[in-house]
């Protein structure tokens, strides 16, 4: 190795370590920033949490934050999967698609308006809290979105048969005659 | 430098990232086994991109969230202007709207990583562990945010603690352990988002799979049928706030034209205890400055008068319109003398509560359409709406808004 190449080795070598360096840093930063202001940020939210007690009823507070996971990781997460399981068996492939696409939909709209059209809440003397007829409302748009459900099911259906019809001719035409 | 700085450093990453012994295999059964999630939606790609919607999404929610803090507690360092008329509008609107939003997203996310509540093992290192830890914060604060917040508009009280406060120290948490959940999943997500993903692969082993036929919701189905759940949602909740959409208010808790005088109303002088003192025939305003007096109904009337059309505001995420008609702030402060960089408390015939009284800072006091009310829609105003006279100011959420305003006092 003559002394030019040896150079430009080196060269690379620290160009190679300097870039490396350079990689470090930016991923320390990318990663040890919101890590750490994260980090500061919870300290600084349960440090309120407690320091407000009679505002923020810590116990019971509690109680609503592991509620959530628990009701989130031991019910709907094992629920929707007992209902996936029972469309595997009984929908088939084109169509369960566009069922479990609906279901989500709807769920997400009915969790979301919850206390409306259950008649949760609402001050008994003030009317305009929660006015309307929710219950026909959600009835009204989940309507429209499995009318829209159906249409898909109505186009996958039709593009099926013909699918099938096609396969089936192309059969009779090039297949070996039957008996 | 490098070298020494790291030879120092090794038994600290040893302690954080040596593999731990690993639990006993027998364990492994039900959830915890190799194959015990089969959908095609539990992938690290379809993690990720849901992933960076929900972080845009609760982005949006902290930042609005502080400003309606910062309004209604506002630090010595903030002037809050009284324009744009319609800001809090915008800002309380977006984060209400935001969060409902979130729901299909929070889910969605939640069930396309879910067998990773169950990986085996269950930690291979202490940084593995502490990262698994600030899932907790990260999942209950998610989840507590949204519960809390669709209870709150809808007026619905099952928690025993006061929400604003509660709802404003978990955002904190919740926004702390998305930073951390972040850090920890960055080389997840560019190693699985992005044009040139493949190039960054080997950052880490969870990499998106290629995905199975089957006949389920695929990946692309499942983005479809969030978006269109957020969009139903958004189309069917945002009129209550959004000027031109009332008719698509379906499945809001309020509709900006239901209410006496066509206006909805927070707070009824029933629930204020104030029905009576506000008819009572004695009724004074009182004007407390450098020159005080103080003001009949008929005083009231005697000077100038002016309309201003201004929405109502509500920290629970609605906003109405109406023409309100009365005597500008402004005029008052200027008969008794008060200067005009001075703040004034506005003080409500309430004999208690959190919102009895409200400061005006100068920006408020001294805009022009800034008034004490006495009419509205045309009419007198209704008891509930604050008769015989109410604060009504652009920019300012609707609890600050005093109603059945009895005195004016410079501070
Ligand atoms: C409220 C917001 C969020 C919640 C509640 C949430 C929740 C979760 C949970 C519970 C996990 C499983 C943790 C584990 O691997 O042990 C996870 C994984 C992940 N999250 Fe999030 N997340 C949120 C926001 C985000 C954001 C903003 C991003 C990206 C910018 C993101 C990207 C990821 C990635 C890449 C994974 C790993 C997926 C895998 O390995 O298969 N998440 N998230």
């Amino acid at each position: 190795m003559n002394g030019q190449a040896q150079a430009d080795q080196a060269d690379r070598r620290d160009h190679n370590g300097r870039h490396r360096a350079v990689r470090a840093v930016t991923t320390a930063v990318l990663r040890g920033g919101p890590a750490a202001a994260g980090l500061a940020a919870i300290g600084y939210g349960v440090h309120g949490l407690v320091g407000m007690r009679s505002a923020t009823n810590p116990p019971n507070a509690a109680q609503w934050l592991v509620g959530g996971i628990l009701v989130h990781d031991l019910l709907v997460v094992p629920v929707t999967m007992a209902v996936g399981l029972v469309l595997t068996r009984l929908v088939p492939a084109p169509f369960r698609a566009v069922l479990q696409g609906a279901l989500l939909i709807s769920g997400a709209v009915a969790l979301a308006s919850l206390p409306l059209w259950r008649g949760y809440g609402g001050p008994a003397d003030n009317p305009s809290v929660n006015p309307l007829p929710y219950g026909r409302n959600l009835a009204i748009v989940l309507g429209l979105v499995w009318a829209c459900a159906t249409a898909v099911i109505a186009v996958r259906a039709v593009r099926a048969v013909r699918v099938r019809r096609a396969r089936r001719s192309h059969a009779s035409a090039c297949g070996p005659p039957a008996g | 430098m490098t070298a020494t700085y790291r030879a120092y450093m090794r038994p600290f990453i040893r302690l954080f990232t040596g593999r731990l012994r690993e639990a006993p295999a027998v364990l492994r059964r039900g959830p915890l086994r190799t194959d015990a999630f089969s959908s095609r939606l539990h992938d690290p790609r379809v993690a990720s991109l849901l992933g960076m919607w929900l972080g845009v999404a609760f982005g949006v929610c902290f930042l609005t969230g502080l400003v309606s803090h910062a309004m209604q507690h506002p630090p010595s360092w903030l002037v809050w202007p009284s324009r744009p008329v319609s800001l809090y509008r915008l800002t309380q609107g977006l984060h209400v709207t935001t969060g409902l939003a979130c729901v299909p997203l929070l889910l969605a996310k939640l069930w396309t990583v879910y067998p990773r509540l169950w990986e085996w093992p269950p930690v291979r290192s202490v940084a593995h562990a502490l990262e698994r830890l600030s899932i907790v914060p990260l999942v209950a604060g998610a989840v507590f945010q949204l519960a809390t917040g669709i209870a709150n508009i809808a007026q619905w009280y099952r928690f025993r603690f006061f929400f604003t406060v509660t709802h404003y120290w978990v955002a904190w948490i919740t926004i702390g352990a998305l930073g951390v959940h972040i850090a920890a999943k960055l080389a997840v997500v560019r190693a699985n988002v992005g044009r040139r993903r493949g190039e960054r692969s080997r950052l880490t082993d969870r990499v998106s799979a290629p995905e199975q036929p089957g006949g389920g919701l695929s990946r692309r189905g499942l983005a479809v049928a969030v978006a269109s759940a957020a969009g139903v949602i958004v189309t069917t909740t945002a009129g209550q706030w959004v000027p031109g959409l009332s008719g698509l208010d379906l499945l809001a808790p309020r509709r900006p034209d239901i209410g006496p005088q066509r206006l909805p109303v927070n707070r009824t002088a029933a629930a204020a205890r104030v029905t009576a003192v506000a008819r009572a025939a004695g009724y004074r305003l009182e004007v407390v400055g450098p020159r005080p007096f103080a003001l009949t109904l008929a005083g009231l009337r005697g000077f100038p008068q002016h309309t201003s059309r201004l929405p109502i505001t509500c920290v629970e995420g609605w906003a109405a319109d109406a023409t309100w008609h009365g005597l500008r702030l402004r005029d008052l402060l200027d008969a008794a003398g008060i200067p005009a960089e001075a703040t004034v408390r506005v003080e409500s015939l309430e004999a208690g509560g959190a919102y009895r009284t409200s400061e005006v800072n100068p920006a408020h006091a001294r805009d022009p359409l800034t008034l004490l009310a006495t009419g509205l829609n045309g009419a007198d105003l209704d008891i509930d709406h604050g008769y015989p006279a109410r604060l009504i100011a652009p920019n300012r959420p609707g609890v600050l808004q005093t109603k059945w305003v009895h005195r004016v006092v410079m501070l």
